[in-house]
């Protein structure tokens, strides 16, 4: 993660108790609203498309729509490991600043599970001062010994649709 | 009935919330009535006493008064209730509609969309809730004036009782989202890829059974039945834009005290629906600029031997896989010396070149030609026919013009049937399929180690027949490698880009196709202005649509260096 900008206010957790889909990356858990999550597929035929940053990795043909596809790890600056037959594509509907209802694929490690967290399982993302670029992530979850990193996606996708290059 | 309310003006107060489907509906339906009253009245015009023509401008007023009543927006209903005691008392025989009648209804008319602009920007967000306030006062006391000022017909009317008046004959319609069309486009264009999949698995050798070839091959003629019909069903006949075009003329016509007849052919052609809403724009100049310009008063007409009514005919039809739009009149014609004229003047044209009247009368295209003031007073024309010139090549069409002095002028609109699917060209480089409209392509060649001059160790020429043209190299562009290492491996297309040419250098030809242009989404679109879309192609992946203008234009950035990297 970036570690550039430090006057980005620290809000407390932002995640709302409810259901979650969890996935791993770079051997880390990591969740996400289910209430966003469209579908899961397999890795299908990615168009790479020119000039595009790393983390962007091209377009998919999702039954005839096409949306971009997003590969998280670069995204977040994890060392990218070949995809193999756990990888999936999960495909998410967020709400963006500028349009609702934006279709994008997550490529990720693997899918885990769907968990429930209450009000009492989420925790407030901790303090890395300069170090980590929090304003990503809505929480933590705390469920038994496993952490599990609760994810901003309309931030995600709505900062990769701004004009920023 | 005939008593109309009389009181202060009352502005409407929309309650969004609790009535927001419902205003959402009226609003639709209540543009469908107002055409219908606008196309009524017209007709009205020419047979005031046609008891079909009247009833079916006296319905919608009743309906639209109805809605207004119901959704308490009061001015709404009292104006409409006026205008309907006004025709009822025509359907009813007690009083003739003359142009001052016809005018006020369509006046009120127009009062009434404004209502309805005003609350459909309410509904959509795009102007703030606040309450709405347009004057209708003034049509009451008109209203009232007209149904009172003539005494009943001396004349014993007939009383034909208007029964069951037939309604007017459309066809049986049902109206869809332009959302769920696209999916079904989407998922028959699947469906398309899914069979012709199955297709290509299939060996007619290996298969015992011939049933299965037959059952096949009829799956094939059915898909792309299937295809053809999901596609037509964006169509609409070209009617809409053309019955605009009748009132603009009147209209126009009665402000410049010209006589003017609009003569439509063609209203049935059918064409996508977007590029209906496209065009009614540029039409609308032409028309504009047809009477403004073109068409002499009628005093002008009559010393030239020329009948007192102008006419200006509009007309549609299929031609060659596009559709045509001409716009004739027989006004005064184009002035060819005094367009060169203005063309040198202007420094658009070389004073001592010897121009084809084709190319003299293009320069009314021209940007920055139109706003010169003596051209318009003096020759006319031009007003905004750049605008025209520009909004149709955006929609991939183009402008002919031919003109008579003194005989008229005659625009030809050519177009293409839909923006939704384009001719495309696909190429490959390195191992990537990229889509160049067929449209652009001038041609394509594998090109000799000789026809290549480099310009400072950077730049790129081709020499074609003579003329230097620039190369892109595209695999360069897009940060791909190519299969081809050197140019005379590879394969050269020339693209018109405006009015200049460019050559790309690419690996291979594949194959030409007629790809559905889909949206790649933001997240590409502002990273990459060179990709103009997406299509999906025969096997099911994504191709990407080259925009041929933006190559080249911009930097070649850093996604193309982390390739290389």
């Amino acid at each position: 993660m970036k570690a550039e900008d430090c006057s980005i206010p620290r809000t407390p957790s932002r995640a709302l108790p409810g259901k979650y889909l969890t996935f791993v990356l770079g051997g880390e858990s990591y969740g996400i609203g289910i209430l966003q999550v469209r579908e899961i597929i397999r890795p299908t035929a990615i168009t790479p498309v020119p000039q595009m940053p790393p983390h962007i990795q091209g377009v998919i043909n999702l039954r005839g729509k096409i949306i971009p596809v997003l590969d998280l790890r670069a995204r977040f600056g994890l060392a990218a490991p070949a995809v193999n037959d756990r990888s999936c594509i999960v495909v998410v509907q967020v709400n963006t600043t500028e349009s609702a209802g934006v279709l994008t694929g997550l490529l990720v490690d693997s899918v885990d599970e769907v968990i429930s967290l209450s009000d009492k399982d989420i925790e407030a993302t901790p303090e890395f001062g300069c170090r980590l670029d929090t304003r990503h992530l809505l929480g933590i979850a705390k469920v038994g010994p496993t952490v599990r990193i609760l994810l901003d996606l309309d931030r995600i996708v709505g900062d990769e649709t701004r004009a920023q290059v | 009935m005939n008593s109309i309310p009389q009181e202060a003006e009352m502005p409407i107060v929309l309650n969004l919330a609790s009535d927001g489907e419902l205003l959402k509906e009226y609003v639709i339906e209540s543009r469908e009535h107002l055409n219908n009253i606008e196309q009524g009245a017209l007709l009205l015009e020419e047979h005031p006493e046609d008891a079909d023509t009247l009833n079916s401008v006296f319905r919608p007023f009743h309906t639209f008064k109805g809605g207004a009543g119901f959704l308490n927006l009061v001015p709404i209903n009292h104006l409409a209730h006026g205008l309907e005691s006004l025709l009822d008392l025509a359907r009813l025989h007690k009083l003739t509609l003359n142009a001052e009648r016809i005018d006020l209804i369509l006046r009120g008319r127009d009062t009434l969309r404004q209502f309805i602009d005003q609350i459909d920007a309410q509904l959509t967000g795009a102007a703030p809730p606040a309450p709405i306030m347009i004057a209708t006062g003034d049509f009451g006391r008109q209203i009232q004036a007209a149904m009172t000022n003539e005494p009943e017909p001396a004349s014993s009317s007939q009383q034909t009782e208007p029964t069951a008046a037939a309604a007017p004959s459309a066809a049986s319609t049902v109206k869809v989202e332009t959302s769920k069309l696209d999916s079904l486009v989407d998922m028959v264009g699947e469906l398309v890829i899914a069979q012709s999949l199955v297709a290509q698995d299939f060996n007619p050798q290996a298969a015992a059974d011939p049933r299965f070839a037959r059952n096949l091959a009829q799956m094939a003629r059915v898909t792309r039945e299937l295809q053809r019909v999901s596609l037509s069903l964006r169509m609409v006949p070209i009617r809409g834009v053309f019955q605009k075009m009748a009132r603009v003329v009147r209209d126009l016509a009665a402000r410049q005290n010209k006589e003017v007849q609009l003569v439509t052919e063609g209203e049935e052609t059918e064409l996508d629906r977007n590029l209906v809403e496209e065009l009614a724009d540029p039409l609308l100049h032409m028309i504009r600029n047809a009477v403004d310009h073109g068409i002499e008063n009628a005093a002008a007409r009559a010393a030239q031997g020329k009948p007192r009514a102008g006419v200006i005919h509009l007309r549609a039809r299929h031609q060659a896989g596009g559709i045509l739009v001409e716009l004739q009149d027989d006004g005064q014609g184009l002035d060819k010396e005094r367009i060169l004229a203005k063309a040198v003047e202007q420094g658009l044209a070389a004073p001592d070149v010897k121009w084809s009247e084709e190319e003299i009368f293009h320069f009314i295209f021209a940007a920055g030609f139109s706003t010169a003031r003596e051209v318009t007073d003096l020759s006319g024309r031009g007003v905004g026919m750049d605008v025209v010139r520009r909004n149709i090549e955006r929609l991939r069409g183009r402008v002919e013009v031919t003109s008579t002095p003194g005989q008229g002028t005659l625009f030809k609109l050519v177009l293409p049937l839909t923006l939704a699917i384009i001719d495309g060209l696909i190429v490959t480089v390195g191992g990537q399929r990229y889509i160049i409209p067929t449209l652009l392509v001038r041609e394509s060649f594998r090109p000799r180690r000789e026809m290549i001059s480099t310009l400072q160790g950077r730049g790129e020429l081709v020499n074609l027949r003579g003329r230097l043209i620039p190369m892109l190299r595209l695999g360069e562009q897009f940060g791909v490698k190519p299969a081809a290492s050197s140019p005379d491996e590879g394969i050269i297309v020339v693209v018109q880009t405006g009015a200049s040419l460019k050559c790309l250098l690419v690996d291979g030809l594949l194959h030409r196709q007629e790809v559905v242009i889909k949206s790649v989404g933001e997240m590409i679109r502002q990273r990459n202005a060179c990709i103009a879309g997406a299509a999906i192609l025969g096997d099911g992946r994504v191709g990407l649509i080259i925009d041929v203008n933006s190559l080249g234009s911009f930097p070649v950035s850093f996604g193309a260096r982390a390739a290389n990297n």
